[in-house]
């Protein structure tokens, strides 16, 4: 990594306008994939990471701590999700998928078929259990960074990723 | 919707922690939802930097109540020149004698258009037959940049940089890739290797 998310955001804050650029593209590479498995389409993943980007561009200046802009950004990421994931029901786009798997047919086959079984799950947890399953197994992040993230302790999230779980074990034993 | 729910060791399993034993239908259960989740994980189309010139082209339309001017002045592209000899003088780290082979390098000094900076890179290395600077803005071709030499075994090169992040290694002899290690990040490279990072922004380089 380059220079500093806060040495950025200050440039940027100086008058270095275009460097909002760098930032924009640390938040694509960090949670574009976050914005996708929460909205369940590229499309709309790619929306929700326009609109924070645009919204974090306009509230800049209300960044208090720019060497935390990365956890301050995924919020307003995170309720830009929450706000489209509130105005219809996310539907996996499973034709993606099948893109994806298109090589080796039988066994992409079988992951194909789970993939889109826990895509079809993930449509129906809360938001909340949404955000700490795909923080947690789609991110791949640990509970500590999930904790600077979110803003939640350790304990609280592990209640949650724990929850997400039970419920995911029983949606994905219905398809079955 | 949880009339199933895992055991605490089925939890800390998932959790990657120490546990205790599971039934075959809790680590069955268990492992499917791991491997379920690697393969939507793998089954998602990434987000491509579409996204990133989408938001930038939007926030570079003029917004009410600002001057025209400057969105003029953002959108021109013209190099200008400033003394550099000045400023690399006082930034070139040299280590002088004629036995060195180890080049040593001098952070990039710069000279700002607006969304065009000149970036001034040097490298002591007075062993060195060729030197050139390959990174991210020339797709790293390791004989597209070549650097010139001074008398002193100073090789340098200015380039244009566009505004943003780049990362970049000297190539000495064609085959030697050395890293920056004035530079104020390093990142590795992927091969094994490391790259120097830096932040060019329209007044110069960002550093931590």
């Amino acid at each position: 990594m380059g220079a500093a998310d806060g040495a950025i955001v200050r440039a940027v804050l100086a008058g270095q306008e275009d460097l909002f650029g760098v930032l924009v593209e640390r938040c694509r590479a960090e949670f574009g994939r976050y914005a996708v498995a929460m909205l369940g389409d590229a499309d709309a993943g790619s929306d929700a990471m326009q609109e924070a980007c645009i919204k974090a561009w306009r509230s800049l200046a209300d960044c208090r701590d720019p060497d935390r802009f990365r956890a301050w950004f995924y919020r307003i990421l995170a309720n830009q999700c929450r706000t489209m994931l509130g105005r219809r029901r996310p539907q996996t786009d499973i034709d993606e998928i099948e893109v994806a798997s298109r090589e080796r047919p039988d066994r992409d086959l079988e992951r194909k078929e789970l993939a889109a079984a826990l895509a079809a799950a993930l449509d129906r947890l809360t938001a909340e259990q949404r955000e700490a399953f795909v923080l947690k197994h789609v991110d791949g992040r640990s509970y500590e960074e999930m904790e600077t993230l979110l803003g939640v302790g350790v304990d609280a999230l592990k209640m949650r990723v724990h929850r997400a779980r039970d419920a995911m074990r029983t949606l994905m034993g219905e398809t079955r | 919707m949880t009339d199933n729910p895992f055991t605490r060791d089925a939890q800390r399993y998932l959790d990657g922690s120490p546990h205790g034993d599971l039934s075959e239908s809790e680590r069955r259960d268990a492992d499917a939802l791991l491997a379920a989740a690697v393969a939507y994980r793998d089954a998602l189309p990434p987000l491509d930097a579409r996204v990133d010139s989408a938001v930038m082209a939007e926030l570079r339309q003029p917004r009410p109540g600002m001057p025209a001017w400057r969105w003029l002045v953002q959108a021109r592209v013209r190099p200008v020149w400033v003394p550099l000899a000045a400023a690399a003088a006082a930034l070139l780290m040299w280590v002088a004698g004629p036995e060195r082979t180890a080049p040593s390098t001098a952070a990039p000094a710069v000279a700002s258009a607006h969304d065009t900076v000149f970036v001034q890179f040097q490298i002591a290395a007075p062993g060195a037959r060729t030197v050139a600077l390959a990174g991210s803005f020339n797709a790293w071709d390791p004989a597209a940049l070549p650097m010139l030499r001074a008398a002193d075994g100073t090789w340098t090169l200015t380039i244009a940089l566009p505004v943003g992040e780049h990362s970049y290694q000297f190539v000495v002899d064609g085959a030697r890739w050395q890293p920056d290690p004035t530079a104020h990040a390093q990142v590795e490279d992927g091969f094994g290797g490391t790259n120097s990072v830096i932040v060019v922004g329209g007044r110069g380089l960002v550093r931590t």
